[in-house]
């Protein structure tokens, strides 16, 4: 109730009068009323009441944060953030070994950048997680939808097809091996067509489409309450050219990064971004780094580099708040994304021939 | 679309009135402020400010669709996915042919074969549908003026002698080939740019450009300050102009 005038969401020529007026507080507003205050700031009695209506919505929204209100608050013990994390689910890559080192995959609530050169994988990866977030629970996934925004038009459905016929047929086998039911109607609705129509992609030309994308994405994900993944690919393609002011780009990258934050962290999904790589000349040699400079490296909760290392594809965790540092090697098939061999330890639900992770090794033979 | 006038983003008369007096003009002006600047700038308060954000949003993002809804499209024609190069292990390998509607690079040393196989995928592209082809025009922008137009004539008749059986079938395909010699970076970025009217009007299914490096190459010495930023930023203005045809029209490039 003593809040300033000057901090309340009004039209600043608004608060510039009642500020000339000598209006300090916002219970003196609330006092005078909005007939009384329409005459001393010469304003009309419905903008008055407009007025008064933000000030007393602002001032009830301070009073419950200060009650310790629930709901709109973000204030919890850590006890109860970690119960939260025990039972959250992780979006499986089907690649074990990066599971491991991700502790158990894709993290929901947090903003995981995928970096690497060109072709090392990355759009392949995000539309591996774009599928395997629809696995039903059943199955150890999250059961929920996915939206890729892509922005260099390296999304290819045919691709997607592949990759999801091999997640059904996998799943499949272990409903046959562990034969229960509830797997089975579980696999019911998980089939081609409805994974396919439970991606939500979007096309976006330059900056401005990815802006104006990010800026509706929480009411399309209020609508879309099952969305649990969010892909953009490619985000540092469309900042990369046309930039003549750097600040501007370091700005509205910032603002990106926080709405992004505040999405993941509101309807618990993932946000995943795919960067570029770009090279740093130092005084001797040159490096490869992300791309999108050092401000942008703090936006990304989780931060992994995919690389080369002659003809084997690695995978770096570069950043993480709860794994350690670790490379490990991957492959990718024709089924997606995988490991080089498969597990040591495989689960004795799996143990068919026909098992799908097992394939790659003779493929990779035939190549 | 961020060159979109907020005129035409159904913000209302007085709104656009008042912010072109601050420069803005366009949706791209509108959202690259931050709240605070917007506020100032219209004079609303938090929670209008909110509103005409969603509004200027909604008149530029992009449509959604659905991956089910692509792969519907696509399989509706299917032979038009690709441009079959009558290799057949290289077709194999590429799952069909030079996918349409996406860019493709072709690289090697000098020597090998690239503008050979650019001529021979032009031929391919002027002949008909039931022959693998795509049956219109081709663009074909040469910076190192190697197009030949004698060879493309031997490749037309040695390779599809039943079909080229006759002097005006030949003069009609060549007809379809529109050569653009372009030699500085400069004019090759505004004949990307002018394209999109050419595809429209003369019904092109292919385009080519032979070849991007030697001309950046020429222009650009990556030993000068400033020059490799130059250089990045022509070429990627290029390429996603050219994405947006390849997307736009569904044509290999």
């Amino acid at each position: 109730m003593q809040r300033e005038v000057g901090t309340l969401p009004l039209a600043p020529a608004l608060r510039a009068r009642l500020a000339a007026a000598g209006f300090q507080t916002a219970q003196e507003l609330l006092d005078t009323g909005p007939c009384g205050l329409s005459k001393e700031i010469g304003i009309s009695r419905e903008e008055a009441l407009e007025a008064l209506q933000v000030v007393r919505q602002e001032c009830q929204g301070d009073a419950a944060r200060t009650a310790g209100g629930s709901g709109a608050t973000r204030k919890c013990t850590a006890l109860e953030l970690l119960e939260e994390e025990q039972t959250q689910g992780f979006i499986i890559t089907f690649c074990s070994a990066l599971d491991n080192i991700l502790g158990g995959g894709v993290q929901l609530t947090k903003i995981t950048e995928i970096c690497g050169a060109p072709g090392v994988g990355k759009t392949q990866l995000c539309m591996q997680l774009a599928v395997d977030v629809q696995i039903p629970e059943c199955f150890g996934g999250v059961a929920g939808e996915a939206v890729f925004i892509d922005t260099e038009g390296s999304f290819m459905v045919d691709r997607v097809v592949d990759i999801a016929a091999a997640c059904v047929q996998h799943c499949h086998l272990i409903a046959e091996a562990q034969q229960e039911e509830d797997l089975r109607k579980a696999l019911e609705t998980f089939s081609l067509e409805n994974i396919l129509s439970h991606i939500y992609y979007f096309r976006c030309r330059d900056y401005t489409e990815l802006l104006a994308q990010v800026y509706l994405l929480p009411e399309f994900l209020s609508e879309h309450s099952k969305v649990r993944l969010v892909v953009i690919d490619g985000i540092a393609f469309p900042f990369r050219h046309d930039f003549e002011d750097l600040s501007l780009r370091t700005r509205l990258l910032n603002g990106l990064a926080q709405q992004l934050i505040i999405i993941a962290n509101d309807h618990k999904s993932a946000v995943v971004l795919t960067n570029q790589m770009t090279t740093r000349i130092g005084q001797s040699q040159s490096t490869l780094v992300p791309a999108l400079g050092e401000s942008w490296g703090h936006a990304a909760t989780v931060r992994l580099i995919l690389h080369w290392d002659n003809s084997q594809r690695l995978a770096t965790l570069y950043k993480s708040p709860s794994q350690k540092e670790s490379t490990i090697a991957y492959h990718i098939t024709s089924h997606g994304f995988r490991d080089v061999q498969p597990p040591a330890v495989t689960h004795s639900t799996e143990g068919t021939e026909l098992n799908p992770r097992k394939r790659p090794r003779t493929e990779e033979g035939k190549q | 679309m961020a060159a979109k006038k907020l005129r035409r983003a159904q913000l209302s008369q007085e709104m656009c009135e008042r912010l072109s007096r601050y420069q803005i003009t366009t949706c791209q002006d509108f959202l690259c402020l931050s709240f605070l600047e917007l506020m100032k700038v219209t004079g609303q308060s938090y929670y209008e400010v909110q509103k005409l954000l969603c509004k200027v949003s909604q008149a530029c993002a992009p449509k959604m669709q659905t991956a089910y809804e692509m792969k519907l499209r696509k399989s509706v024609n299917p032979s038009s996915a690709f441009l079959s190069t009558t290799l057949h292990s290289l077709d194999r390998v590429l799952h069909g042919g030079v996918p349409c509607g996406s860019l493709t690079e072709i690289t090697s040393p000098p020597g090998c074969g690239k503008t050979q196989f650019c001529i021979m995928l032009s031929v391919l592209a002027t002949l008909p549908v039931s022959m693998g082809g795509l049956d219109g025009a081709v663009i074909y922008i040469d910076t190192e003026s190697a197009f030949s137009a004698e060879r493309l004539i031997e490749i037309a008749a040695n390779r599809f002698p039943t079909y080229f059986d006759s002097d005006e079938k030949l003069l009609c395909m060549t007809r379809s080939i529109h050569l653009y010699r372009e030699l500085t970076c400069c004019c090759v970025l505004k004949r990307i740019m002018s394209l999109e009217e050419e595809i429209i009007s003369k019904r092109v299914k292919l385009i080519i450009i032979d070849s991007v490096a030697s001309v950046v190459r020429k222009e650009f010495d990556t030993k000068l300050q400033g020059n490799l930023a130059e250089r990045s930023n022509f070429l990627t203005r290029g390429a996603s102009v050219l994405k947006y045809l390849a997307e736009e029209f569904s044509i290999p490039v």
